[in-house]
């Protein structure tokens, strides 16, 4: 038997038997493949034959296309001799949306594997592929990993064409394409490319192109496989490709002169290049009042620097520096520490792993349970362990204080990032106190200053310094100061000047 | 891959090799809140006594069970031949290693001070972890005493007297010594030490007994110490205190009372932004200065029965004599009792005329202390406030 591979390449015959033969040989017996025979216009003498996958393909369409080819076909062609070509009954038969030939074996097999129903005729050289996709899917729910209280509240689903159509709903821009891919050898995920044609960064989705396309890979079920193959730094702990579940902010980000990629199967798309403090900006900075946009940004900045650092400082200001703690503090700390058995790094592991073992078993269990979890694991955490003297009080504190700050950190897979970065650092304070501090951060800086995503700088506009971009980093200017958008990007000019509101001038009529 | 890889190895190996080194916990600390200095038995040798705070019963329950409910200072002394020999013998029954970075207070006795500083200036700054910004003062009474003596509101009490020194401009009445300015004076050639006195009297009134009166001892801080080079060579009363702050301080506020012009009761005035100005000048190679003292007051206390908008002129002119009087006294204990500059009167000469300096700095103390002085002080009553007589009442 030749190997699938070479019965892929195979062109179809006009004979019906060679092709009955050759699909079968690919695709085998499989419970959910359907094989329909009917006669063509009712003619026992001219056969035909028709396959599809239930639950992908729409019944009604199947049904549609063969009412078209016992019925119709006989009352259009009484006066014609014998089958004509493929291309002949895609026009002038069916009456389906999207239907065309197909010669080669390989193109029809995907498409049947897609949702496509399959037509042989007796007589004909080709087949004909009727575009039939239709399955169950998950209805548009809001975002769970990114909720806002003001701005849309649809998410993306799991249906590529629902995604891209999120977003050519809020851009009707002639010049947003989606450009096609598949990735994976088994999975042939479709993957679209969609950019601005005119604002995207030069040379940008060629890259994007360069990268997926040299992915070999069987199959794709998460957009996290393509991140983690077109990433730019493999080993760093930072994410240098964003993903998202909200089509505005896809739309933004493409406005934006960037690159979002959607893959099939997933509800999160991926949008390159990426900066870090991407992760600390949410939309609805944009979609409040921007006094109060720049004050919760600011509040995330801050949320970023305690997650980061709020327990590996206190370590080292209570192993280590006692002189640089007010005097009455380090009393009420030292006085809650007397009875604690553990050093204050020990002390710290336990209780930073105690609260990861405590979201993580929250995270996966059904709901009920899940907060069965919480309250068991706040009660002992937090009353019980510092009663029984085992933790002190201070160290509760500052754990909740950062766990609570890495929540405020709206993108989930940084506040991830971070709270594993958090652990060197804080061996590095509890052994080494601020000198092992300063190590560990300074690495952490200087390995976020090196490295890029898809050719931007990860910490731009910070450094390199944009002035320009600065206007949409810490603070968050109002609409009519945003007038640019990143310098990567082709046309940088956003909306036009003098947009500043003010009310009119009386005139003299009053 | 490989510099990752040697990245990882030299971190480990410097986490290693450190094995921690210098890793002590806050709580393994015997945190020092007071510091005592007194000269020991042996001839030479130093007493040394610590007031260590013990975090549980300063804090007492914080969440969690805490150790014992005693008291919240452990006071304990040792003696040796300097004053790093004294700590060391701390050693030999303090559990926990001694800590002097968040002392408040080093308090010396009369004698120890009057045998000479130097030894412990040079200590307590050569020190790393000892802080610039601790309180100084000398003690007639024994420094033990004093640093073991529950006092005033706080629980600790050296954390009492550093609200004492804080607060001490209220009245007004000893001067703000500490590490910093002590050293500088010490190191100076044209300025003396001077540095607040601490005393115990009994002040308290026992909740248990009150109508013993004045039965429990407390801190007072009153006064100051005068210094000439490291040694001790007197008191200064707090009067004479307040004449020395006008010279010290930039500005200075206080409370005065005053003879009312009508009859011998008394009306009180705060003067506020009082300003020393000193100008030097040196006649016939001996230096002299010309002292002028320029302020404002507010009657807050009119105990004299009658409107005192119209004896203005009077007040103003008592007001300037009990000043007057304050710098003057402070001058002539400095010159004539005591002989040391500890007005800082020799700074001002120098930074006014530096070659005059450099000639007289030799001799300065019989220059200063022979040195002509003219005093001047100007007052002005800004406000007589609401009230103004007793008759409004009715």
């Amino acid at each position: 038997m030749p190997a699938i591979r070479e019965l892929l390449l195979e062109a179809f015959q006009p004979s019906l038997k060679d092709n009955e033969a050759l699909v079968d040989a690919i695709l085998g017996s499989s419970a959910d493949l359907k094989k329909r025979k009917f006669a063509l216009g009712g003619d026992t003498a001219v056969s035909g034959l028709l396959y599809y996958v239930a639950g992908l393909a729409d019944s009604k369409v199947v049904e549609l296309i063969l009412r078209a080819l016992v019925v119709q076909y006989r009352e259009s062609h009484r006066e014609k001799e014998g089958p004509e070509t493929a291309d002949d009954i895609v026009t002038g038969l069916l009456s389906n949306a999207s239907a065309k030939s197909c010669s080669k074996a390989e193109e029809a097999i995907t498409s049947v594997l897609t949702g496509d129903t399959l037509v042989m005729i007796e007589g004909v050289g080709e087949a004909i592929v009727v575009v039939s996709r239709g399955w169950e899917d998950r209805s548009i729910e809001e975002p769970v990993a990114e909720n806002n209280v003001r701005g849309p509240r649809d998410g993306f689903t799991e249906s590529i064409r629902t995604n891209t159509a999120h977003v050519r709903r809020r851009l009707r821009d002639p010049r947003l394409r989606f450009d096609e891919m598949v990735v994976g050898e088994r999975s042939k995920t479709d993957v679209n490319i969609a950019y601005i044609e005119d604002l995207v960064k030069e040379g940008l989705v060629e890259e994007v192109k360069r990268r997926i396309g040299r992915i070999r890979i069987d199959a794709v079920l998460e957009s996290s496989y393509i991140e983690e193959l077109i990433e730019d730094e493999p080993l760093s702990p930072l994410n240098t490709v964003q993903n998202t579940e909200r089509p505005d902010k896809v739309a933004s980000a493409l406005l934006e002169g960037r690159v979002a990629i959607f893959i099939d199967n997933t509800p999160s798309v991926l949008l390159v290049p990426t900066f870090f403090w991407q992760y600390i900006q949410a939309s609805d900075d944009y979609y409040n009042h921007y006094w109060v946009g720049t004050f919760y940004r600011i509040v995330r900045y801050v949320a970023l620097i305690i997650s980061l650092v709020l327990p590996s400082i206190y370590v080292m200001l209570i192993s280590f520096h006692h002189e640089m703690i007010p005097t009455s503090l380090a009393l009420t700390i030292a006085s809650g520490r007397e009875v604690v058995p553990f050093p204050v790094l020990l002390e710290a592991l336990l209780m930073e792993l105690a609260f990861e073992l405590m979201r993580e078993a929250g995270i996966r269990m059904p709901k009920p349970i899940g907060q069965a979890v919480s309250i068991v694991g706040s009660l002992i955490i937090g009353q019980a362990a510092v009663q029984a003297g085992i933790v002190s009080p201070f160290m509760v504190i500052i754990v909740a204080i950062t766990g609570i700050s890495s929540f405020a950190i709206p993108s989930y897979s940084s506040s991830l990032a971070i709270r594993i970065i958090r652990f060197p650092l804080l061996i590095a304070s509890g052994t080494l106190g601020l000198l092992g501090f300063a190590t560990v951060f300074f690495a952490l800086m200087l390995h976020a200053l090196s490295i890029r995503s898809f050719g931007e700088s990860y910490l731009a506009p910070a450094s390199p310094f944009r002035a320009r971009d600065q206007r949409d980093m810490v603070l968050r200017m109002p609409m009519w100061m945003l007038d640019g958008r990143p310098n990567f990007a082709q046309d940088e000019d956003r909306i036009g000047g003098r947009q500043r509101p003010k009310p009119p001038t009386p005139t003299e009529k009053g | 891959m490989r510099n990752f890889a040697l990245f990882i190895m030299l971190s480990l190996l410097a986490a290693t090799t450190s094995s921690c080194m210098g890793l002590r916990q806050i709580n393994e600390l015997a945190i020092v809140s007071a510091v005592g200095l007194d000269v020991g038995e042996k001839p030479g040798s130093v007493k040394l006594s610590a007031q260590i705070m013990r975090p549980a019963d300063v804090r007492g329950q914080t969440g969690a069970p805490s150790g014992g409910t005693g008291e919240p200072i452990y006071s304990v002394s040792a003696e040796g031949d300097s004053i790093f020999d004294a700590i060391r013998n701390l050693g030999r029954f303090t559990s926990r290693r001694v800590y002097w970075a968040h002392n408040f207070l080093i308090v010396m006795h009369e004698n120890y001070a009057r045998r000479g500083i130097g030894d412990m200036v040079d200590f307590f700054t050569r020190n790393r972890e000892l802080r610039m910004n601790t309180w100084v003062a000398v003690t007639p009474d024994s420094p033990d005493e004093l640093i073991s003596t529950i006092t005033g509101i706080e629980v600790v009490p050296g954390e009492a007297v550093d609200r004492l020194f804080r607060y001490n401009m209220v009245t007004g009445l000893a001067v703000g010594s500490n590490m910093m300015n002590l050293e500088e004076q010490f190191l100076s050639s044209s300025a003396q030490p001077v540095i607040a006195k601490l005393q115990l009297m009994p002040r308290g009134i026992s909740n248990k007994k009150p109508e013993e009166h004045g039965s429990l001892k407390q801190v007072e801080l009153t006064g100051a110490a005068a210094f000439r080079e490291d040694r001790m060579v007197g008191w200064l009363s707090p009067e004479e205190t307040r004449g020395l702050l006008f010279f010290v301080h930039d500005y200075l506020s206080g409370v005065e009372p005053v003879s009312c012009p009508n009859n011998g009761s008394m009306a009180t005035l705060e003067f506020k932004q009082a300003r020393l100005s000193v100008y030097p000048s040196v006649r016939d190679k001996e230096p002299e200065f010309r002292i002028r003292l320029s302020t404002e007051a507010d009657i807050v206390e009119n105990g004299c029965g009658i409107s005192l908008a119209a004896y203005r002129r009077e007040l103003e002119g008592e007001l300037s004599d009990a000043l007057r009087a304050k710098i003057v006294a402070v001058l002539k204990k400095a010159q004539k009792d005591y002989r040391t500059d500890i007005l800082k009167l020799g700074d001002r000469l120098r930074n006014r005329y530096p070659i005059e300096w450099s000639r007289l700095r030799g001799r300065w103390t019989d220059a200063f202390s022979e040195a002509e002085m003219k005093v001047e002080v100007k007052t002005t009553i800004k406000s007589t406030a609401l009230r103004t007589s007793r008759r409004d009442i009715h």
